[in-house]
């Protein structure tokens, strides 16, 4: 029989294990907390020692965690009524612009057309960068002025992608940190005027405990239906994404993973896991 | 005292300690387990984290407070000790023409910090120039441009041009004038070997009196390892730690700070370019402990 003492040192261990992979320290203690309620009191065979069974059931529980709310994105996409319209929503830097321009390569990739939509009317040079991907790709821009309503301009892109036929429009947005309350509810005017068929965040692989606080403030203003975790080029770690999928609920959808066009993958849950264990092949 | 502004937690159970002149084995190692907890979830580095709490554990342990000193205050007194003893003052930076490279992540902020800097060599006296090498990047010429007017200050770029260690070369006799030479390069990771030699060769063109390493408040356990190649090829002499506006302690500055054996020269605060204040231990070291 499993005794709560029996597990102080294995679970320990894993805390400090899950730490080191940036999984944020309450989501960690919630997943430690299932294991804890799961073990106590069952009985072992021979064979296994403690150590083993704490790690069996923690690959299911992280498991459990990140394969949240999982769909078949394609799918969805190209059933649904056209344009789909796509707003990306994340703090600053994190790789919004460059997951859009990416995402214009995936879909024209599976024959479906995109524009590009720059609600980003405020920092600089934003403008030239996202019209610069646009060339290298042949995809049509809308902009804006610098200073412009963004919601205007995503606007404008709905409305373009519908008198041309187009498929799916993917709309961009300025980072902004989850403490402005002023933006925050800039992204929750965007939200209500474009009524977009999908938000998906954007956060990095690189980000450590704060990933919790942004993600659940970001899913709050503007619901999301999943996210893109980028730079995962740059990191083994990954606990961003479990972070991410445990409070937000929703699925992560795709790993970005490098800057060209078609460094971006269909995140896959069972490699995640294996990775966080240092399983991976 | 400094470290008034403290975690609940942590403010918990020190105040336990309220009135007592003695600690306990179990008072050190409760309160030693809440540092744990405040800098961890501050980003610190896990072995890190370890190696500050034996010391902490150990001197609380040991040390006798002085006669009148409450034994919260000593153990305040002792945390508050070994965190400044590895953060240290604000790097150094003279007011005097000087060659400044910025190096990083990509996304992590270098191109709004060169702008930043530049604005407060000029806000100092100083006349100051950003030189743009980043030809990678779409749009990185136009941004940086952008910032440079809205800091009034001098800028070099060559949009046209490939070659990074060509427009380094090419910038900084441009920019001849200027005083304070702020280079700013592409971002790029560790992993990275090519762009990791691409930095070394702008570096030895460029060959600046300090290299900064621009660090996102929000890095996670990665930034020990972002650091130590970063050092290893073109040597930090400081970090900057930008988007402090958000929620993130920034405590992976601490593992940089340790791993390159530097300090920290800059704060980040906002998207402006006066968002930009100079290191200060104290508030920082409020904020790793989770006020
Ligand atoms: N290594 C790596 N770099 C990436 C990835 N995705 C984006 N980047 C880089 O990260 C930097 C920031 O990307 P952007 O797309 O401009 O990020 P953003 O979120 O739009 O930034 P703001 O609009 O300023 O908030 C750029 O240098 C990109 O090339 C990725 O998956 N891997
Ligand atoms: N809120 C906030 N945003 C910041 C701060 N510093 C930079 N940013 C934002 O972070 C994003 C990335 O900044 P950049 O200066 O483009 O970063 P970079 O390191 O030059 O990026 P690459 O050149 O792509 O590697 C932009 O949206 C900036 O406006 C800061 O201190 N606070
Ligand atoms: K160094
Ligand atoms: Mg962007
Ligand atoms: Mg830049």
């Amino acid at each position: 029989i499993i005794e709560e003492e029996d597990l102080e040192d294995p679970l320990w261990e894993l805390e400090m294990a899950l730490l080191e992979s940036d999984v944020e320290m309450t989501v960690a203690e919630e997943i430690l907390q299932t294991i804890r309620d799961k073990m106590i009191g069952e009985t072992r065979a021979q064979v296994d020692t403690t150590g083993e069974l704490v790690s069996e059931a923690l690959h299911d529980a992280l498991y459990d965690v990140i394969s949240v709310g999982q769909f078949d994105f394609d799918q969805r996409v190209r059933e649904a009524e056209k344009p789909v319209t796509i707003i990306f929503t994340g703090v600053n830097g994190v790789g919004k612009t460059t997951s859009i321009a990416k995402m214009a390569r995936y879909f024209e990739e599976r024959g479906l057309s995109t524009i590009l939509a720059n609600g980003d009317t405020y920092r600089a040079g934003a403008n030239e960068q996202i019209q610069k991907h646009a060339d290298n790709l042949d995809k049509k821009l809308i902009s804006h002025e610098q200073g412009g309503d963004p919601a205007a301009v995503l606007y404008d892109g709905v409305e373009f992608a519908e008198a041309h036929d187009i498929d799916v429009v993917l709309g961009d947005t300025a980072g902004r940190l989850h403490t402005s309350n002023d933006l925050m509810a800039q992204l929750e005017k965007i939200d209500r005027v474009v009524d977009p068929d999908m938000t998906l965040f954007v956060d990095e692989a690189v980000a450590g405990q704060d990933a919790v606080q942004r993600s659940k403030k970001f899913n709050d203003a503007a619901e999301i239906d999943g996210t893109i975790l980028t730079k995962a080029d740059a990191d083994s770690n990954g606990g961003a994404a479990i972070s991410i999928a445990y409070v937000t609920g929703k699925p992560i959808l795709f790993l970005g993973v490098g800057q060209d066009y078609d460094d971006i993958e269909r995140f896959d849950p069972e490699r995640m896991v294996n990775r966080l264990l240092g399983e991976e092949e | 005292m400094v470290l008034d502004n403290l975690g609940s937690s942590l403010r918990g159970s020190l105040d336990k300690l309220q009135g007592k002149s003695r600690l306990s084995e179990e008072d050190v190692e409760e309160i030693v387990k809440e540092i744990q907890r405040s800098l961890l979830s501050a980003d610190v580095d896990v072995s890190l984290v370890m190696d500050l709490s034996s010391s902490i554990k150990e001197r609380a342990t040991e040390e006798e407070p002085p006669g009148g000193t409450s034994a919260r205050d000593h153990v305040l007194k002792i945390v508050y000790e070994e965190l400044v003893g590895l953060i240290g003052e604000s790097t150094e930076i003279p007011l005097e023409p000087q060659t400044i490279m910025l190096a990083g992540l990509q996304g992590s902020g270098k191109t709004t910090t060169a702008a930043k800097m530049a604005w407060w060599f000029s806000k100092k006296g100083l006349r100051p120039a950003v030189v743009q090498t980043d030809t990678f990047r779409p749009g990185a010429y136009d941004q940086a441009k952008q910032m440079c007017e809205r800091a009034e200050v001098d800028f070099y770029g060559d949009p046209d041009e490939e070659d990074p260690v060509k427009i380094a070369r090419e910038g900084l006799e441009e920019t001849d004038d200027a005083d304070v030479h702020i280079v700013d390069t592409a971002g790029r990771h560790a992993l990275e070997d090519s762009l990791i030699d691409e930095i070394e060769d702008i570096e030895s063109v460029v060959n600046p009196d300090l290299s900064l390493l621009v660090l996102d408040a929000a890095i996670g356990q990665g930034a020990k390892e972002q650091a130590r190649e970063f050092d290893d090829s073109i040597g930090i002499g400081g970090v900057v730690i930008t988007k402090l506006d958000g929620t993130a302690k920034g405590g992976g500055a601490l593992t940089a700070v340790n791993e390159t054996d530097s300090s920290i020269a800059f704060l980040g605060t906002g998207e402006t370019v006066q968002d930009i204040e100079r290191f200060e231990p104290n508030g920082f070291i409020s904020r790793l402990l989770g006020m």
